[in-house]
């Protein structure tokens, strides 16, 4: 078995829901031993499902189990003083501490980071919330839309003439997963060059805020507001979008050689290649309702394989629409073996998404997730 | 400057271009490495092309763009030529570099390192402890390595789109190349866990990420949900998997919104109660999440009857005071302005020759170890050039000047198009994007409200 690379880290996931829970997930996958801490009634995600036929299980939960590969399961009661006493001896050898409580409760609970860096000097104590533990809205309740709503992506996300429109699969929890986990590491680091540990704020709002491409960057620039416009960019671009397609949907982007003859030779039409909407970007960015009276109709009456391909044998950068279909049976992924075939108790095999990258000397290990307190006798046994 | 930051020993070659890339070694940098960031003067980062301030491209607007400034704060720029012409030139000083560097990271596509003879086994050869990160669209191996990715297709291209739209409506792409940020965090991440590695092992690796897979796991719960029920994903504008009502609501103001999140039947009774409704919470067409999921669109209707009348702050703080889940959608100028973000001083002012800028930090995460440096400028094209081949390489200035008069170093771009025509190209239409109606009014005195000036 190959080596890893966190090898001899010690996590202790005290948080629920999906920004901390990724963070400690992709710890594991690097060979942390990660011990979940989970209340008597197990983490939130283990009642979101989806679940297999729909019926509920917390051990069966898709959500968790995509969150939670690769840990222990511990359940205690941080109301409890045995709890909390618990907890502090996991503390006590335990290299990392996630967690995601309200800010102000951990503090109730004599356990935030201040109550505890005396006992633990080089425990790096990281707090993952939808704000961040100051400032006015510290204590709002949040979540992933109302993070997104915030940051501003979601203002320049979607149509013009509707609503303002979220990213799918709780981004800014996952955005907020990954600066976690990045924070982490870098304590790691500097704890390798002073021996301290440290205290580490996670905002998910400022996580998803940092991918802010160029929005305030136009009005602090240029002054003026950037709309939201079928998510197109202002960045000379155009085409860059989704459209519909014979069999499903198709990614037109020209790039920076694709007009005007590339395009014409794959839209089967080199007169094209002499059209000023072909020729010139701005003309085409305007006037972009009538380019599409010359590409939709085309596209409509081809398949997205056959585009895609043909696209980028002459270097035009068109992409898949892909969905979690296409996504399980691509060739492509399963040649790099993205997905891992995880056999998870009570399930049976079911594939995960897990090597989000590859790494020579220490690759990701991707495992099942554990059944609600799993481990808990043994834990608790081993540090008494 | 950067003593107690956690990569002060680190230095990183970075050769790569755009966004994804240089995200990772922005972060890396804003750790502490000494990141120095090699460009073609025939093949500059496009992105010094763009955001331009004032929208103006006289004199050297390569060194002026907002979009770079971003993504290249704090690296040292330092200007190879890499084609033939130069006779390897390029490559040869890279190679030199390579030995008094932990880290390289690149963004080509997969068979140009090789082809310039700089791949993982030939830089092992040069410095065998070497970390070397290769960031594409698709990966290294695989059928669809050769295949060129652009950030606004490969999020499509993760599945992310196929969730992401108004209700029944195509697939959406959000608003920024969301890929790129999100690899380039990844990307950073994957670096420092090879540090960690080499910490405890003294051996580097060879990392190879593809962007397209890097946000997959985003797309986790459809994916479980076609795994165990094969089913489809549908796409529901911004409602919820789990909780009704959830949406986007008008508010007063031109184009302003709110999103709300009802998690369960007594924060259902709290809305009504704060929205002066109490009915609502009795009313057995919303008594439970499944009747208020059903009855959504006239729960919808019902709330935006209330919100029209709100304004998107005001009603926030309502309802986060009866602890519900709301925010205002804020435009990229309320999040220059938001109390919360200023007072955690998430957006540092950075002095460039043009003025004061605000620049988000790169990192969401405030540390009580050390603080990320993330309000340097970005440096100028070549700026860093004769630093760069002293200090590191011990050149003399002879011949550096040699370097300069064969066109191997410099300071100005070569472009295959006229100067005059690129200036002409990289200015933006404004009046045109607010006609289409994809911009608002230019305010002539943002500097001003922004307390720049």
């Amino acid at each position: 078995m190959a080596d890893t690379a966190l090898g001899g880290i010690r996590v202790i996931d005290l948080s629920q829901g999906i920004a901390g829970p990724y963070c400690a997930r992709l710890l594991a996958d690097l060979g942390a031993e990660v011990i979940k801490v989970e209340p008597p009634d197990g983490d939130v995600t283990r009642r979101l499902g989806p679940f297999p036929g729909d019926r509920p299980d917390p051990d069966k939960s898709g959500l968790f189990i995509h969150l939670n590969g690769n840990k222990k399961s511990i359940t205690l009661e941080l109301d409890s003083a045995d709890g909390r006493d618990l907890l502090r001896k996991l503390l006590a050898s335990a290299d990392v501490l996630i967690e995601n409580e309200t800010p102000g409760r951990m503090a109730d609970l004599a356990l935030n980071y201040e109550q505890v860096m005396d006992d633990f000097p080089d425990l790096i104590y990281c707090s993952v919330t939808p704000f961040g533990q100051t400032g006015p809205y510290a204590k709002y309740q949040g979540n992933s839309l109302a993070v997104m709503a915030m940051s501003g992506l979601m203002y320049v996300t979607g149509d013009p003439d509707k609503e303002p429109l979220c990213t799918g699969g709780e981004p800014a929890d996952y955005f907020g997963g990954l600066h976690a986990w990045v924070a982490v590491l870098a304590a790691l680091e500097y704890r390798g060059e002073t021996g301290a540990g440290q205290h580490i704020d996670v905002s998910c709002l400022e996580s998803l805020g940092c991918a802010d491409e160029y929005n305030t960057t136009m009005y602090a620039w240029l002054g003026a507001i950037r709309k939201r416009y079928y998510s197109r960019h202002h960045i000379p671009t155009y085409p860059s979008e989704i459209f519909p397609c014979r069999n499903g949907h198709i990614v037109v982007i020209g790039g920076a050689t694709g007009f005007p003859l590339m395009m014409a030779i794959l839209l089967e039409n080199p007169e094209l290649e002499n059209n000023p909407l072909f020729q010139n970007l701005w003309l085409r960015t305007i006037q972009w309702e009538e380019f599409e009276k010359i590409l939709r109709p085309y596209l409509m009456e081809h398949d997205w394989e056959d585009l895609l391909t043909r696209a980028q044998e002459l270097r035009i950068p068109f992409a898949a629409v892909m969905e979690p279909g296409t996504l399980l049976n691509d060739p492509h992924l399963r040649e790099r073996g993205f997905f891992c075939e995880v056999d998870q108790p009570g399930l049976g095999k079911i594939p995960v998404a897990c090597y989000i990258f590859q790494m020579s000397e220490t690759p990701l290990q991707c495992d099942a997730a554990p059944a609600l307190g799993d481990n808990t006798g043994a834990i608790a046994e081993a540090v008494q | 400057m950067s003593e107690n930051l956690p990569l002060s020993r680190v230095r990183v070659l970075d050769l790569a271009q755009v966004y994804a890339g240089p995200t990772c070694t922005r972060l890396l940098s804003d750790l502490g490495a000494d990141v120095i960031k090699v460009e073609g003067l025939r093949r500059m980062d496009i992105t010094r092309n763009f955001v331009m301030p004032e929208n103006n491209s006289e004199d050297d607007y390569w060194n002026k763009a907002g979009y770079f400034l971003l993504r290249n704060g704090g690296k040292r720029s330092l200007t190879l030529d890499f084609s033939e012409e130069s006779g390897g030139a390029g490559v040869h000083i890279v190679k030199r570099l390579v030995e008094h560097c932990d880290v390289v990271v690149e963004s080509f596509t997969p068979h140009v390192m090789a082809k310039l003879g700089i791949d993982y086994a030939s830089l092992t050869a040069i410095k065998p402890d070497v970390i070397m990160l290769s960031m594409s669209g698709y990966g290294q191996y695989g059928p669809w390595r050769d295949y060129a990715g652009y950030g606004m297709g490969l999020e499509p291209a993760s599945g992310l789109a196929s969730i992401t739209g108004y209700r029944d409506g195509d697939p959406l792409r959000t608003g920024i190349s969301f890929t790129d940020p999100y690899s380039g965090i990844v990307g950073a991440g994957s670096v420092l866990t090879a540090l960690v590695y080499r910490r405890r092992t003294g051996k580097g690796q060879y990392i190879d990420l593809s962007e397209q897979e890097t946000a997959i796991p985003v797309v986790g719960y459809a994916i479980m949900d076609k795994a165990m029920n094969g089913r489809d994903p549908k796409r529901t504008g911004n409602r919820s998997h789990w909780y009704a009502p959830q949406g986007c609501y008008p508010c007063t103001g031109d184009d302003s919104w709110m999103v709300i999140t009802i998690r369960s039947d007594a924060e259902w009774a709290d809305l009504a109660r704060t929205v002066g409704e109490p009915g609502w919470a009795s009313d057995p067409r919303f008594v439970d999440v499944e009747s208020r999921r059903e009855n959504h669109d006239e729960i919808d209707e019902l709330i935006s009857n209330w919100t029209r009348e709100q304004d998107a702050y005001a009603a926030t703080d309502l309802l986060q005071s009866s602890g519900i889940i709301a925010a205002p959608v804020l435009n990229p100028k309320q999040v220059l302005f938001d109390p919360h973000l200023k007072e955690r001083g998430f957006f540092d002012i950075v002095e460039t020759d043009q003025g004061k800028r605000p620049v988000p930090h790169q990192i969401g995460a405030k540390f009580s170890g050390f603080q990320p440096d993330s309000s340097r400028r970005a440096p100028k094209l070549g700026e860093h050039n004769h630093e760069v081949l002293a200090e590191v390489l011990g050149l003399s200035d002879g011949d550096i000047s040699e370097l300069k008069d064969k066109g191997v170093i410099g300071d100005e771009p070569i472009s295959a198009v006229p100067l005059p025509v690129m200036r002409m190209f990289v200015q933006w239409p404004l009046t045109s994007y607010q006609q289409m109606g994809a911009l608002g009014p230019v305010e002539d005195d943002h500097h001003e409200q922004l307390g720049l000036a």
